[in-house]
């Protein structure tokens, strides 16, 4: 292969040997490989830079989306399907009828029911099993105490409870002093005072799960001692 | 010799990384994105304003479709049966937004606090004018609210005597749901509870109008 001159021939290069014109031919290869070099060296820098920018940002987005945006609630007590030491569950049925009806749990946790519901709120006398049990269909939670507790022990267990969707009444030969029942659970407890009182109505209170969320608890009957 | 004709395999590995990296990132980006497009209107906490004021005024509501389910009971007026008819659909149907939008959040329908604890913290424009109380005294009833003697007035009452019970506990009723949404709105951020709040405010004032007028007619 004869070579050819590199660049267009100058005025000069007809005056050169050709171990001149091959030095020379040398040094213009040189100088093109030192600038392939330095483009390619440039390029891995810049190369670099972007990509340990572009990890910086994207690490950066994440740590702020996670840091500014709101943790989803917890809950120390209640939450959904929490365990209640002590609560216990069952299944009954939610027809109506008008008779009376022999329960299983005392006080009934549910089962066939008076058409008319129990209005919420605070009774002194004993109420109408049928009626009551219509009302924890519809979410509310019904509170019984034995006749033989303290006023004291009373007003504090009052003062645990939500203002509506509550009926609160006294309940003869009951299991325990005081009794919790919603639809198809129940909690026992000995004191107005046990935390669980207020960890039961957190997870059972207008619970989601009754067969009628939503349905009132105003409206239908009174029962005789209503306060 | 080009390095590409020395390493074809190991060029190919760092095309894959490459293409994982990528990938991962725009996993990244777009889960942050994600997150970040919330920070507006954040999922309410369990003692939020937000979750407050739809617990308590689903309370309160629930009483006004109570009180207007009895006045259609005690009167054989129209325009008053109507209102009543009115007032009770519309506040079911709003509690019940309030109810699901609680579920939604994944909160419970009882508060870890008592009732109104919501309304008794300061709201933007209090912390703007250095206040550090609400717009609700801690321990006092929930604005607006019949009492029980109230409602049994009501319940015993008939005709144009009823319904002068009635327009002045609703007048009474819907004036303190306007207080409460409008403390509401100095409180939340959550989009749901602001339109929910300003629709309380414009529709419960204007029927104030309205039965403020139907009351001065039924004047003995």
């Amino acid at each position: 292969m004869t070579p050819t001159p590199p660049a267009s021939p100058s005025g000069s290069s007809g005056n050169l040997t050709v171990k001149q014109q091959r030095a020379a031919q040398r040094a213009v290869k040189l100088e093109e490989y030192h600038r392939q070099q330095k483009r390619s060296s440039r390029n891995r820098r810049i190369g670099l830079i972007v990509g340990i920018t572009a990890a910086v940002a994207v690490i950066g987005l994440l740590v702020t989306s996670i840091v500014l945006t709101p943790k989803t609630a917890s809950y120390s007590a209640g939450g959904d399907g929490a365990e209640i030491e002590g609560v216990e569950t069952f299944e009954n049925t939610s027809n109506h009828v008008e008779t009376a009806v022999n329960y299983p749990q005392t006080p009934p946790a549910g089962g066939e029911h008076n058409p008319m519901w129990l209005n919420c709120g605070v009774y002194t006398e004993p109420v109408p099993n049928e009626n009551a049990v219509h009302s924890l269909e519809h979410g509310a939670i019904w509170v019984t105490y034995d006749p033989s507790i303290s006023d004291a022990e009373l007003s504090t267990l009052k003062a645990a409870l939500p203002s509506s969707y509550v009926i609160l009444s006294p309940f003869e030969d009951l299991p325990s002093p005081i009794v919790l029942s919603g639809w198809n659970t129940q909690l026992q407890v000995d004191a107005a005072d046990d935390p669980r009182v207020v960890e039961y109505l957190e997870e059972y209170w207008k619970s989601n799960d009754v067969p009628e969320p939503g349905a009132s608890c105003t409206g239908a009957l009174d029962a005789p001692g209503k306060a | 010799m080009p390095p590409e004709r020395r390493s074809f395999g190991a060029r190919r590995v760092v095309l894959m990384v490459v293409a994982a990296v990528a990938a991962v990132s725009i996993g990244l980006v777009g889960f942050s994105v994600g997150r970040l497009s919330t920070i507006n209107n954040p999922t309410p906490s369990n003692t939020s304003a937000e979750a407050g004021f739809a617990r308590d005024m689903q309370v309160h509501h629930l009483q006004g479709v109570e009180l207007a389910m009895i006045i259609r009971d005690r009167t054989d007026d129209a325009p008053t049966r109507l209102l009543g008819y009115d007032i009770a659909t519309t506040q079911a149907q709003q509690a019940g937004q309030l109810y699901g939008w609680l579920v939604e959040w994944d909160l419970r329908q009882a508060g870890p606090e008592p009732e109104m604890t919501w309304m008794t913290r300061p709201g933007r424009s209090d912390e703007a004018h250095g206040h550090t109380d609400g717009a609700h005294t801690p321990g006092e009833r929930m604005p607006g609210l019949a009492t029980d003697e109230q409602i049994a007035e009501l319940s015993a009452a008939d005709g144009v005597e009823a319904e002068r019970i009635f327009l002045t506990l609703m007048i009474a009723h819907h004036q303190g749901a306007v207080d409460m949404a409008v403390a509401v709105e100095d409180r939340a951020s959550n989009t749901s509870i602001l339109s929910f709040a300003q629709a309380v405010i414009v529709s419960q004032k204007s029927e104030i109008d309205l039965m403020e007028s139907m009351l001065a007619d039924r004047q003995p």
